[in-house]
């Protein structure tokens, strides 16, 4: 077998790549703090408005795609998907963002915008999204996890998922904007812009995602990630507005666990680009988190973050 | 005179019987109904100055998880779950707190969850049978319940809050649990207490290594621990010294033929090394119905410490 090597050699070629790895708490990787920032002259896939004013971080990142304009043309109706999944800190889309949106969204000019959930009304008490909502006068509109509010709609080019199973509802909008937090997910490592949109599909389609008599084995893990992207090519949001300023990076999705505070806000359209920049934020490598590779694979965006361009601006 | 003196203290004593009496028949027949009862006997009713319950309970069983904790729920069923009871409290000044008391099918099962849960890098709390304070939430395992509170503010306030309401459903859990055994074969020496994990499938074991596969690793019970000089030594628990043996053939021939490890090297003594794309050592050997596996920064590192388990 070529790929042995005598135990001598094994230890050598170990000090000369200066393996001082440190493995850390329970061999989580720790925030790589790496800037992707490219020139100005760049094309921008992957935009970051930072700053402690999540609004403000949430305008700027906007901002420099060219403003909310670009995608959402005047007379529009808006679907927003942020997730709700839970209150703990660090677990559900902040409330600022969510009104920064809005506010965004009114001034091109949106003519309707609602909030699309199938998730209870407390979900969005509990974790103030509903107030901002109230405060705005947008819409809220919950769905009863019942099959028949669904539809099926086949998903081109699928590996693993032949047919979504989509809010019928949401066929009402013009566009939709995609608004996760991306945290740590106890399944696939990782959750951000690609598996948000499991939002918008059926309760029972989404179990389908783990296979019969699921073990979290590479190949149920494989395609449980594998339906993530296929159900990306059924729905394609017109932007992702990903809530990074502060999120889980333990005990993810529901939380409570250690929070990482980056403080920042990820805009673009390119889903693949945008999860593979917020993989980045705590050490995570994109080609390692199955969906984000799968996705690459699949032209569904770019994995390459120099070639996907990213511009950070403080708010 | 002395025998007044001596019914008086008789009726003192008997009224002190009586009291004592009644205090313990209704903690007991509280407690006692416990374990067939709703768990809402554990939440803490108005004992806690200056929290009250907000808003009513909500309990969910079994399968039902997955409505609670959706898209989470599988890992707290890998261990083995039960049910759940959750609570929320405010104080006068608006500050809140989430209580959720998780029932396991085992203390087993609840110690492994409290050590999946935590982070290793919070403070002791004496409280259950181990508990780890966060800078906004407290976690503990007592018996075969798990415990989370949470905070929405890292607030002197909020933390005392969470204290006295965790020390609240302590007390009201009467029984004790032990750690599994198998934590016992982790080597004391050089340990990192706080990181001390004990696993029940492969989720657990993917959240600390994933190796990739499942070949060779559907063990019974595993844990695993940090040691002092970088390496984590992890303990996969077959059952039996034959099935140890055949899942160590497995992972190897999964090793060896997988693209993501290199350098690979056996001597005689059956001390099995790789290295990940990663570049960390791995070091494998089976130990009766063990498998041992050191992650280590470099190969010694990782010698070191499977021979300290050995």
């Amino acid at each position: 077998m070529d790929k042995k090597i005598r135990r001598r050699e094994f230890f050598k070629r170990g000090a000369q790549a200066g393996l001082a790895v440190a493995l850390g708490q329970g061999l989580i990787p720790k925030a790589s703090g790496r800037s992707f920032a490219g020139a100005a002259s760049e094309p921008v896939g992957v935009a970051v408005g930072i700053g402690a004013d999540f609004g403000k971080a949430t305008a700027k990142a906007v901002e420099l795609l060219d403003g909310m304009g670009r995608f959402v043309p005047k007379g529009a109706k808006v679907a927003l998907l942020p997730n709700v999944q839970s209150r703990h800190p660090g677990t559900y889309t902040k409330p600022e963002i969510l009104e920064a949106v809005i506010h965004l969204c009114r001034e091109a000019g949106a003519a309707e915008i609602d909030c699309l959930s199938w998730l209870t009304l407390k979900h969005w008490e509990d974790t103030g999204l509903k107030a901002v909502i109230d405060k705005e006068g947008t819409g809220l509109r919950i769905f009863e996890r019942d099959e028949s509010l669904f539809k099926a709609v086949p998903v081109p080019g699928a590996k693993a998922l032949a047919e979504a199973r989509i809010l019928t509802a949401f066929y009402d909008y013009d566009l939709l904007i995609n608004m996760p937090v991306t945290k740590d997910h106890a399944g696939n490592k990782f959750t951000g812009a690609l598996k948000n949109l499991m939002g918008l599909n059926s309760p029972v389609n989404n179990r389908t995602f783990h296979r019969p008599h699921w073990k979290t084995d590479p190949d149920d893990v494989a395609y449980l990630e594998q339906c993530i992207v296929d159900l990306n090519k059924a729905v394609k949001p017109a932007l992702n507005v990903v809530d990074a300023t502060e999120f889980i990076i333990t005990n993810g999705p529901f939380g409570p666990g250690e929070l990482l505070k980056p403080h920042k806000v990820i805009a673009g359209t390119d889903g693949v680009a945008v999860d593979a920049y917020c993989a980045g934020l705590w050490g995570l490598e994109p080609a390692e988190i199955v969906q984000i590779r799968l996705g690459a694979e699949q032209g569904l965006g770019e994995i390459d973050l120099k070639k996907a361009g990213v511009k950070e601006a403080k708010a | 005179m002395r025998r007044i003196i001596f019914f008086a203290m008789m009726k003192r004593l008997l009224v002190l019987v009586v009291v004592a009496s009644c205090l313990s028949f209704s903690c007991s027949s509280e407690r006692a109904a416990l374990p067939a009862g709703s768990l809402t006997a554990l939440l803490p009713g108005d004992e806690v100055s200056g929290w009250e319950r907000d808003g009513a309970p909500e309990e969910y069983e079994g399968e039902d998880l997955y409505a609670y904790i959706n898209g989470g729920a599988e890992i707290y069923h890998e261990y083995g779950f039960r049910r759940v009871v959750l609570q929320d409290y405010r104080d006068g000044e608006g500050r809140s707190v989430s209580l959720e008391i998780f029932e396991m099918g085992t203390p087993a099962a609840a110690f492994g969850m409290f050590s999946f849960k935590r982070s290793g890098k919070g403070r002791p709390a004496s409280m259950g049978d181990e508990a780890e304070l966060e800078s906004y939430y407290l976690n503990f395992w007592k018996d075969r319940f798990v415990v989370t509170l949470t905070g929405f503010d890292e607030s002197r306030e909020t933390v005392e809050g969470l204290l006295a309401l965790g020390a609240a459903v302590d007390a009201r859990i009467r029984e004790k649990g032990e750690r599994p055994a198998l934590v016992g074969a982790l080597p004391e020496k050089g340990l990192d207490p706080g990181s001390v994990k004990f696993i029940r499938g492969l989720l657990g074991l993917n959240s600390i290594y994933s190796f990739h596969t499942a070949r060779g690793l559907l063990f019974e019970q595993g844990v695993v621990g940090l040691y002092e000089n970088g390496a984590t030594l992890l303990i996969l628990d077959y059952g039996s010294k034959e099935k140890a043996g055949g899942s160590r053939a497995q992972l190897e021939d999964h090793l060896m033929s997988s693209d993501r490890f290199t350098g690979i090297d056996k001597d005689e003594s059956g001390l099995f090394l790789v290295r990940d794309g990663k570049g960390r050592a791995l070091c494998l050997t089976a130990s009766g119905a063990h498998l041992l596996v050191a992650i280590g920064p470099d190969p010694s590192a990782c010698l070191e410490i499977v021979g300290r388990a050995l």
